[in-house]
């Protein structure tokens, strides 16, 4: 306890970048542990609504059932995919009623709806992910000015005191050196995590893209059969 | 989605919260790893009243050893112990610039008095030493029963504050080690032991290579016995105990 309240005397300054580097570090690490969750999330229950997908032939079926793959961003997708592809039918049914055929303009319009759900879940994949790299790439910066800070009122002292000793010169640079340390413990994990996510994002979007072309190749498919 | 993306989120507020509490315990563990190293402050403590209170010997005034029945001098060195200690400033205040309230003062105080006692008792030692090898004057400090021992003692810790200066090296902040030495009838460490120590193992290491070093150049004790004495390293310098 004794040590804990030693921090009070290292001076406003170092003190306050302590305090926001305790903040970044705190924050950065709970969106990982959040991102974490949600990426295996996504990417497990990814996989289980492609074998669904696949496997099942109606997408009736496929959209009642989709409320179990709720993480996964394919669903997210395929929902909107579908959603827009029902308009169309209902649409197309009632020009078929005045004999005017719109095949194409339907499949553009279910294509830029699948674009618009994969930039929606590209963006609640990549939330949060700027303040990582905020951190990762601010902490050592803030930590180098409590440093820099710290040194500079350890040598005041030494100018007050006309001690030039270790003894006099070594503890208060020890303390202003600590700013730096926990600088760099904030900004690793954040850096190491940042990049870790943005490799994950990637190869779920390659796989929404996929899944985006596969559907609409089925909706032309039908379509064009018809 | 805007009913998935709340529930998502809400993780993220659990997540703060377990991130809070573990840098919470990190912050707790390391406080209580550093409360586990003994305080390096008591000797501190103790110096300081010594130096505040002990009258300063002049070399005008004669000897700094009072006569053998004067049993005073160290009954007014010891008695502030008991007295107010926190109030240094009237009695330190000797440079005119007035006392000050400001601890980082006052830690700065402690560190000049604690390098001009070390410097006097250094200084008294040797001034002893010369003043016995010269055969001493009249008016002069007397020899006690202890002379040969007290002449071998002040000897060695010449040697050794000579050497510790060639190898101090230290990495906490106010380092000390309390070694006994036993030296052989030929002038050689028969046995170091450190007696107390606050686990600096870079200032232990530099007071053994202290201990060889001087090593080299003691000669043996007076009479060809067996000598033991212990002796205090610290940052400011060798004290005898």
């Amino acid at each position: 306890m004794e040590n804990m309240l030693s921090l009070a005397g290292i001076g406003p300054v170092v003190l306050g970048v302590f305090i926001i580097l305790i903040f970044f570090s705190v924050v950065s690490w709970a969106i990982i542990i959040f991102k974490l969750i949600q990426i295996h999330k996504a990417n497990s229950e990814s996989v289980r609504f492609m074998d669904f997908f696949w496997k099942t032939k109606r997408f009736d079926t496929i959209a009642a059932q989709a409320d179990r793959f709720s993480s996964s961003p394919l669903v997210m997708l395929f929902n909107e995919g579908y959603s827009e592809l029902k308009q169309l039918m209902d649409a197309e049914g009632k020009q078929d009623q005045a004999g005017v055929s719109t095949d194409l303009g339907g499949v553009a319009n279910v294509s830029r709806a699948m674009r618009r759900a994969t930039n929606q879940e590209v963006n609640r994949l990549e939330k949060y992910t700027t303040f990582l790299a905020t951190t990762g790439s601010a902490s050592p910066f803030i930590g180098l000015f409590g440093t820099v800070w710290g040194i500079m009122v350890a040598f005041e002292g030494i100018g007050r005191t006309g001690s030039a000793s270790l003894a006099v010169v070594a503890p208060g640079i020890s303390e202003a050196l600590r700013a730096t340390a926990i600088g760099l413990i904030a900004a690793i994990p954040a850096v190491m995590a940042y990049n870790h996510f943005q490799h994950k994002i990637r190869v779920l979007v390659k796989e929404m893209d996929s899944f985006s072309t596969e559907f609409l190749n089925i909706v032309q498919r039908n379509i064009a059969g018809k | 989605m805007q009913t998935l993306q709340r529930r998502s989120d809400a993780w993220l507020g659990i997540t703060l919260l377990l991130s809070a509490m573990v840098h919470m315990a990190a912050f707790l563990g390391i406080t209580w790893l550093q409360g586990l190293s003994p305080d390096p402050g008591q000797l501190q403590t103790t110096y300081y009243v010594d130096v505040v209170n002990l009258p300063v010997a002049s070399p005008q005034a004669g000897s700094p050893t009072p006569a053998p029945d004067n049993t005073d001098q160290p009954q007014i060195a010891s008695a502030p112990q008991a007295g107010p200690m926190m109030t240094p400033a009237p009695t330190a205040a000797s440079d005119g610039k007035g006392p000050k309230s400001d601890s980082q003062t006052f830690q700065e105080r402690m560190a000049k008095l604690e390098g001009k006692a070390a410097e006097q008792r250094q200084s008294a030692a040797l001034e002893s030493l010369r003043q016995k090898v010269s055969g001493g004057r009249p008016g002069m400090p007397g020899a006690s029963g202890s002379q040969t021992g007290s002449d071998y003692t002040a000897y060695l810790h010449s040697r050794l504050k000579d050497a510790f200066r060639d190898t101090i090296q230290y990495q906490s902040k106010t380092p000390f080690v309390v070694v006994r030495l036993t030296i052989d009838r030929d002038g050689r460490v028969m046995r170091t032991r450190f007696e107390q120590s606050n686990n600096d193992k870079v200032f232990e290491k530099s007071v053994q290579r202290a201990i060889e070093l001087a090593e080299q150049r003691i000669v043996p004790p007076p009479g060809r016995t067996t000598y033991e004495g212990t002796f205090v390293f610290k940052p400011q310098g060798v004290l005898q105990r």
